[in-house]
């Protein structure tokens, strides 16, 4: 009962999956332009840098992200880069997700592979 | 790489300045000059330039701008009265020029040349573009008093020693 509330209250879209996911791939790495890499690396999809700080903005607001500030380069013109990571809560999610779309993947029927 | 290739559109960063939200700025800023720097290296200048223009078109949405009030504190404010303060000083400085062109036509005691007018013009004039500058830079009251000062003592011991000649210079006068 207590996970349906959480889950109804704290429902990720697509996108928001991802950020998720990417900030947990880089474990404390994870800041905007950081990202916006990895989705290219490893989804070779594009994303631009509004697009990343909506999403991670709103994720902190939903308490599935924490940030703080790390350190500045030349390259950043000497400006503090915000770090994020992934809050239990995030994690939580993320988890139930998985097996939300597991369960899915599972119920389909065998049929359905056969098309192609 | 020349200095204006270092940049992006300084256009596209003021407009980013005014729209963001303050507590967004640092890290956004630093995000967008970061890409410009990676865009920078893989495709040149103009094509970076290009693409960070575009990302601070991106970035003009409701989550980045925040609350409306700040929009309306561009700075646009202090700009004005800056540039009011300047144009007082320079009308304080020719005025006080005013003072020995006038005595010259009531008494004899004061007869200055133009070159008198010029030297002493742009003693005031460079005085007071100083100050400016002083006030614009310097945001601490205490330095800023300090550097005033400074300012105003030279100011005095130039021109009593082009009037009277103390320190026995060249340029000192009779």
């Amino acid at each position: 009962m207590v996970n349906i509330k959480i889950m109804s209250e704290t429902t990720l879209g697509e996108f928001e999956e991802i950020v998720v996911m990417i900030v947990a791939i880089l474990d404390g790495d994870a800041y905007s332009v950081g990202i916006i890499t990895e989705i290219e690396n490893r989804l070779n999809r594009k994303a631009s840098l509004g697009a990343i700080q909506t999403v991670l903005k709103r994720l902190e607001q939903k308490g599935l992200l924490k940030s703080e500030f790390g350190g500045t380069t030349s390259e950043r013109g000497g400006k503090r880069k915000r770090l994020y990571e992934i809050t239990a809560l995030g994690q939580e999610i993320i988890d139930q997700t998985k097996q939300q779309r597991n369960s899915l993947w599972d119920a389909m029927p065998r049929l359905s592979f056969n098309l192609y | 790489m020349n200095k204006k290739e270092n940049k992006p559109s300084q256009l596209a960063m003021r407009f980013f300045y005014w729209f963001c939200r303050p507590d967004f700025r640092e890290e956004i800023e630093g995000d967008l000059m970061e890409q410009f720097n990676i865009y920078y290296k893989n495709y040149g200048y103009n094509k970076a330039n290009e693409l960070f223009i575009k990302e601070v078109v991106f970035l003009f949405r409701p989550s980045i701008i925040g609350n409306f009030n700040h929009l309306t504190n561009t700075h646009t404010m202090e700009i004005i009265n800056q540039n009011k303060r300047l144009v007082t000083i320079l009308a304080l400085a020719i005025a006080i020029l005013f003072i020995p062109l006038i005595a010259m036509n009531i008494t004899n005691e004061v007869n200055w040349t133009l070159f008198d007018f010029i030297v002493v013009g742009v003693l005031l004039v460079g005085t007071g573009l100083t100050l400016e500058l002083i006030l614009r830079k310097i945001k601490t009251l205490k330095y800023r008093i300090l550097l005033g000062i400074v300012l105003f003592i030279t100011l005095f011991l130039i021109w009593a020693e082009l009037a009277v000649g103390i320190f026995g210079t060249p340029f000192a006068g009779s």
